[in-house]
């Protein structure tokens, strides 16, 4: 499979259709592991990391793992295709901008990918639509647990799984719920929300992980805490967290409806309106519309605009999507009108 | 007073730079000194001097010991806030124990525990704990405590190979 071909799809975790989707866009569990007996890449040289990949490849390749992958070596790719990558979720913006041997592997439907030689020597990953976090774990474990039949992870009985960053040693699990929480946006609640998720030890990122502004009210909540807990504890107290910033965006949602039921019809409706008619749309204004018009699909303002086509807008418009659909690289001027272009045609298909 | 940085810790570190004219004083605590790199335009720092003074023949200070795998202390594991191989889980280990303590509230893995190799995994630690023990020990002419180390770390090492 090439890296193109992604254009042809979109991951599974996209189709909205997973429990809380209203709220939740998507659960992401991740472990972190590094190979016994080989120094961590914070100090591998060039032969160690080749020698990694040369080592782990195979391994990701062989059909005998619960999912089949396609490893793509990102010194093959192009930086749109790497870019294309960290836009589909599937790897890292570092893993994206690191320099030596490097991959990942990815199963299908995207649902599942693992970076090689990234801050870890493997990063496994599994996305899935909605609130999903034991069926995600399940998928994770299993590949985790395959691994280890021709994987030696570093491990130890007191530190757990040896990580190069001492913050995700242990279970070196970090889960992240990817929520849309415009209302209590707009109602000015976020930092509540933030305040009282830091309290308990959880971070809250945007849309694009570590270090990234919050991009159309996308809020990714995840677990600080990885050692002295079990995996199964880490996704019990996800599990009675998560359902509180639901409700409250749901009661904020509501209030909207009923308090100011006409600011919320104007902003989504003129949402509507520029997305469907605009010539030049940077990707920061399409994501603030497309953003209202979630809100606006899941609380019936506006009808006929299914999930997935909203999820798949905030995608497939940014700047490497574009440029591979255009086979060209294009200047942030012609992304502009070539974005307008895609979400009017998408939106007038429907 | 408290560091003006972590607002935390006492400011032990009193620095007054001059920027485009306007003189500012800083007060910060060591760690976010040498953070900052404000300590960096020094060749010593107020610990060692310290440490020079009060004690001429101590042992190596804990941030200058080098882990002999991958060869990083744990002053550079502090600056990259990265670590450099599995063995400085074990060559740092009670500097790491107070880290984990403050991060995650614990120093004992309790979750998946991979189906093989266990044994031998126990039996590495255990190696790389000696192989530090005895540098130690040989510094201070416990040859007889030496020597029974080095049996261990040999019989350990045959177990191993084999």
């Amino acid at each position: 499979m090439k890296v193109e071909e992604l254009l042809s799809q979109s991951g599974e975790w996209l189709k909205g259709t997973g429990p809380e989707s209203d709220v939740v866009i998507s659960s992401r569990v991740r472990l972190a592991r590094n190979l016994h007996r080989f120094p961590f890449l914070t100090v591998a040289t060039p032969q160690v990391r080749s020698e990694v990949e040369r080592f782990v490849r195979p391994r990701l390749e062989e059909g005998k793992l619960p999912r089949k992958l396609v490893y793509w070596s990102l010194g093959e790719l192009t930086s749109v295709e790497r870019t294309l990558l960290v836009e589909r979720h599937l790897i890292s913006r570092e893993h994206e901008k690191a320099e030596g041997e490097r991959g990942v592997a990815v199963g299908a439907d995207e649902a599942i990918s693992i970076m090689v030689n990234e801050e870890d020597h493997l990063r496994l990953q599994v996305i899935r639509s909605g609130l999903q976090l034991d069926e995600a774990y399940d998928e994770i474990d299993r590949m985790d647990t395959a691994l280890e039949g021709s994987l030696n992870f570093a491990f130890s009985p007191q530190f757990g799984y040896l990580t190069a960053c001492p913050t995700n040693v242990g279970t070196g699990l970090r889960i992240s719920v990817m929520m849309h929480l415009p209302a209590a946006v707009l109602s000015k609640q976020m930092d509540k929300v933030l305040q009282s998720l830091q309290r308990l030890n959880y971070t809250v990122r945007g849309f694009y992980g570590e270090g990234t502004q919050p991009l159309g009210d996308f809020y990714q909540v995840s677990n600080q805490i990885t050692l002295g807990k079990s995996e199964r504890d880490i996704i019990a107290e996800l599990k009675r967290v998560i359902p509180e910033i639901l409700k409250f965006e749901r009661q904020w949602r509501h209030k909207l409806l009923e308090d100011e039921p006409r600011r919320l019809e104007d902003r989504v409706w003129r949402a509507y309106g520029i997305l469907k008619h605009a010539r030049r749309i940077t990707s920061e204004e399409a994501t603030d519309l497309l953003s209202a018009l979630r809100l606006g699909a899941t609380l019936n303002v506006i009808t006929g605009i299914p999930h997935k086509v909203l999820n798949e807008l905030f995608i497939f418009t940014q700047p490497a999507h574009l440029q591979k659909i255009e086979r060209k690289i294009l200047d942030p001027d012609e992304r502009d009108s070539v974005r307008a272009e895609f979400i009017r045609r998408r939106l007038e298909g429907l | 007073m408290n560091c003006e940085k972590c607002h935390k810790n006492h400011a032990t570190i009193h620095i007054t730079a001059a920027e485009g004219g306007v003189k500012r004083e800083l007060h910060l605590c060591e760690e976010c000194a040498r953070q900052t790199g404000a300590l960096s335009n020094f060749n010593f720092s107020i610990g060692n001097l310290l440490g020079n003074l009060m004690e001429p023949v101590k042992s190596p200070k804990v941030s200058q010991v080098r882990c002999p795998e991958c060869g990083i202390t744990y002053s550079e594991f502090k600056t990259k806030a990265r670590l450099g191989c599995a063995n400085d889980y074990e060559v740092f280990r009670s500097e790491l124990l107070r880290l984990l303590e403050k991060v995650h509230g614990s120093i004992q893995h309790a979750g998946k525990t991979p189906h093989t190799v266990d044994a031998q995994i126990r039996k590495e630690n255990e190696l790389i704990r000696l192989k530090r023990d005895l540098d130690s020990v040989v510094k201070s002419e416990d040859f007889e405590k030496a020597a029974e180390i080095r049996d261990r770390i040999k019989s350990l090492e045959l177990e191993l190979n084999r």
